[in-house]
């Protein structure tokens, strides 16, 4: 909002702290993210929730990105998919997918990334690592992704 | 070879739809240096750079959306120039005005990507400038060091036991002749491999960069919000709303701020205080007065009709084995995972244009128009696409960035709201479909008429009119299918008028004529009382169709039939340069149909990257039976139904059955495949559900009203 003051937040992304002033303390965390930090590997697909290509890790575990605040996130450990390469699971999740020849349009594989990633840290492995992906892949590369997630 | 002989000039769309295999000689301009390229000298008319480090790039007319054709179309130079996979890279080609456009696709002349045509515009011409490439580049190492030199593999030439590397010779080749004819090495090492995507490391860790994600120093962020029907524009509108400037673009209006997300509610908020001037007549663009339109003229006489196709003379006698069945697709909505978005800088004397794009060749001539620039200062990037779908042939959202950055004279990334994409499509034409058809004395199909009712794109868009309306797009899946179908008659009917905005969806008519015929067909054999798959291939009229039957016969094991409590359906198509046989399994849970396992067999002809082919071939099947159980986008007196995914569901992981796909070994000149894995799923699980139950579905979605829930 024009005309107020902007406030300023402190964010933990992949290890590394950002301080930014943002024009409102409920913007969504993935605009943040993709606007502010330049941190566009975390897509915007819907805004509702739904999709999931805004997954997030929220202190480990998966989160859509478009419906938390910058201020709800601001006290937590963020990590997208730019944090995985060196973070174990994650960087074993990107291999996998690499392996498998996951993405086609790769729109929404950051989100399965996430989302696959959180879902190790939660204890998950293999097979059982495929029911917690909810996330909507539009070009069809679900088959691919049970494949990578099974060697997980 | 022969030119679209059009002096200079750009076909139009119908030219497009008209040319059929005709090609452009490619006017090769090969080997173009980096550092040549760089300068501006070789970067038109040039597909391949070597560069300093001895790799080789191939400048791609063809956009990646997806379907891996950066890929694909490097593995033809890849073949060719002997090179290991690891020196190959590929990016899009810019945009031009030339014409013929070098990077036009040869098929048709024109840049851009679509109809699944790629690789099979490109696979010739792209290995014959491999191979030329080849022989410039050994004359070249002749010419620099004397003797007789051979390409080996690694990119690399051979004398004896002395070997110097492309890079060490393109110096010499760019001043040379250009080979031509050079034979084709033809040892496939490459072509027929599943190589691994050149864009995949970076689709895994952000790096890939996407229209929606591109920077450019000082731009703001823009969002537009269209009226709340179809047709709508702009009457009045104040100058700000919320503290933001509002730029009317006639058919939006547009917000810049400092994020997307302050634009997109700034936009929102806005649209309440647009007083927008609405059509006439919403009822042309309402579904429920458009179906009841359609009804009267499936059945109606003295319609305007197109018949585009007869053979004999189709009469249905009163006492034939006979079927009178009408079929019912939707509207649809493409909903590409990334949303329409664009990125523009205008200035004085230049434009500049990032766009997630498939329809590069549209591009100079808007910005020409809008910006009033020469086409030499406007410069177009094509970006990565999150999904195209035939969506991203369109340019509204590209005409809205280059408006919203001339007006503003800042830079500006343009990001449409999904409820703006989905309010803002080119939908898919919905379809009203009636067959009627007789069985012959030897149960085999002796009379089929067949009348589509549908909405015409290019009626829309001016390609055909209202008293002369051969849409030939609207009947493709319906004409020229090589079955043995006795006397038919194939006519259109176009649904006029419509305000519903159409457009090109993946698989285009065949996505509504093959539910169509291959639900009849398949009515057809159980009236015979014959084996669906037994059927088709006593239809067959060409050996590759029999082929994909015998191969989908092979891999289901059908004589075997499917387990217990499930039904099977199978269909074929022969469409975009390609044929398939499908199979669907179905279940009956609690009432509710699920897909449990698709079997697909494709003849293709040359398999370029099978793995790749595969992929295409299970998202098509994924694509399909969304819409095929889902899939719909109604309109109220003009306004969009579905705004958002919660109306409009798309198959999730939990939904999506196993799909198994067998590769036809094949020589003949490469098919289609992006498109081609789309049109049978519809018919094959109709099919399957009603050997499974009995009940013949014949309008689409099975499902309609189907919401999709949060996280």
């Amino acid at each position: 909002m024009k005309g107020t003051t902007m406030p300023t937040y402190t964010l933990d992304v992949n290890g590394q702290a950002h301080t930014v002033t943002v024009p409102s303390a409920e913007i969504p965390l993935l605009w943040v993210l993709r606007d502010y930090l330049g941190l566009t590997g975390t897509k915007y697909g819907c805004g509702i929730e739904i999709c999931g290509a805004c997954t997030v890790l929220v202190n480990g575990n998966p989160e859509r990105s478009c419906d938390m605040s910058v201020q709800e996130a601001a006290s937590r450990k963020i990590m997208t998919v730019e944090g995985l390469a060196t973070d174990p699971e994650g960087a074993r999740a990107q291999a996998a997918w690499v392996a498998h020849q996951v993405p086609q349009c790769g729109f929404c594989q950051s989100g399965m990334l996430m989302a696959t990633t959180g879902a190790m840290k939660a204890g998950h492995k293999g097979a059982d690592i495929i029911p917690e992906l909810d996330n909507l892949c539009v070009c069809g590369t679900y088959a691919r992704i049970k494949d990578a997630a099974k060697t997980l | 070879m022969k030119d679209l002989d059009h002096d200079g000039a750009v076909p139009t769309r119908r030219d497009l739809l008209k040319t059929g295999a005709a090609a452009l000689v490619i006017p090769l301009v090969l080997p173009a240096t980096e550092a040549a390229a760089a300068a501006g000298a070789g970067a038109i008319g040039a597909y391949l750079k070597i560069g300093a480090d001895n790799t080789v790039t191939l400048v791609s007319g063809a956009s990646e959306m997806g379907q891996g054709i950066l890929t694909g179309l490097a593995q033809l130079v890849a073949e060719e120039l002997r090179l290991d996979w690891t020196q190959v890279r590929a990016e899009h080609a810019p945009a031009t005005t030339q014409w013929p456009n070098p990077y036009g696709n040869p098929l048709f002349g024109w840049q851009l990507t679509g109809g699944s045509t790629s690789t099979r515009g490109w696979y010739a011409p792209l290995r014959q400038a491999a191979a030329d490439a080849r022989a410039t580049l050994i004359a070249a190492a002749h010419q620099q060091y004397g003797g007789t030199w051979v390409a080996i593999q690694g990119g690399k030439l051979k004398q004896g036991a002395k070997t110097v590397l492309f890079s060490d010779v393109i110096a010499t080749a760019a001043g040379m002749t250009p080979a031509t004819g050079t034979p084709w090495l033809g040892t496939k090492r490459v072509i027929g491999q599943t190589v691994n995507r050149l864009d995949l490391p970076s689709k895994t860790d952000g790096s890939a960069v996407f229209g929606l994600d591109v920077k450019v120093p000082g731009m703001k962020f823009g969002s537009t919000v269209h009226g709340p029907v179809q047709g709508a524009k702009v009457k009045s509108m104040p100058a700000s709303s919320g503290g933001y400037t509002l730029y009317n673009l006639g058919t939006a209006v547009g917000v810049l701020a400092s994020d997307t997300w302050s634009a997109i509610q700034g936009a929102k908020a806005a649209a309440n205080k647009v007083t927008w001037d609405l059509p006439a007549t919403p009822a042309n663009a309402d579904t429920t007065a458009l179906a009841a339109h359609a009804s009267a003229l499936v059945t109606s006489t003295t319609a305007t009709t197109y018949v585009a196709e007869l053979v004999g003379n189709p009469v249905i006698g009163p006492k034939a084995q006979k079927i009178d069945a009408t079929y019912s697709l939707p509207f649809l909505a493409h909903a590409t995972m990334e949303v329409m978005n664009c990125t523009a800088s205008v200035t004085a004397s230049s434009c500049e244009i990032w766009a997630p794009t498939q329809g590069q060749q549209f591009i100079i001539p808007l910005a020409q128009g809008i910006t009033g620039l020469p086409p030499e200062a406007i410069t177009v990037h094509s970006m990565l696409m999150g999904g195209g779908l035939g969506r991203k042939f369109e340019t509204d959202y590209v005409a809205e960035a280059i408006t919203l950055s001339k007006l503003s004279g800042v830079p500006v990334k343009l990001t449409w709201s999904r409820e703006e994409d989905f309010k803002n499509d080119y939908y898919r034409p919905s379809a009203l479909i009636r067959v009627q058809a007789s069985l012959n004395a030897k149960g085999g199909i002796g009379a089929f008429v067949y009348r589509n009712v549908s909405p015409s794109i290019g009626l829309q868009r001016g390609q055909v009119s209202s008293n002369n309306p051969e849409d030939t797009g609207a009947v493709s899946g319906a004409v020229a299918i090589p079955y043995k179908m006795g006397a038919r008659r194939i006519e259109y009917v176009p649904l006029d008028p419509c305000e519903v905005r159409l457009g090109y969806w993946r698989s285009v008519g065949e996505s509504y004529n093959t539910f169509a015929v291959e639900s009849a067909v398949d009515e057809l054999a159980l009236l015979a009382g014959r084996d669906p798959m037994e059927f088709r291939k006593s239809l067959s009229s060409d050996a590759r169709t029999t082929g994909v039957l015998t191969a989908l016969e092979t891999l289901t094991n059908w004589a075997a039939g499917p387990g217990p409590g499930l039904g099977r359906g199978m269909a074929y198509l022969s469409g975009f340069g390609s044929y398939i046989a499908m199979a669907a399994d179905v279940a009956n849970v609690g009432g509710k149909l699920v897909v449990r396992k698709v079997w697909c067999a494709i003849d293709c002809g040359v398999a370029v990257n099978p793995g790749s082919i595969e992929a295409q071939i299970q998202g098509g099947v994924a694509h399909g039976m969304s819409a095929t159980l889902w899939g719909q986008m109604g309109f109220v007196n003009g306004k969009p139904q579905a705004q958002n995914f919660n109306h409009y569901k798309l198959a999730r992981m939990n939904e999506m059955p196993e799909v198994a796909v067998s590769i036809v070994a094949s020589t003949a000149a490469p098919g289609g495949v992006g498109e081609t894995g789309v049109p049978c799923v519809a018919p094959a699980i109709a099919n399957a559900w009603a050997k499974l139950t009995g009940t013949r579905v014949r309008s689409l979605p099975f499902y309609p009203g189907a919401t999709m829930a949060g996280a």
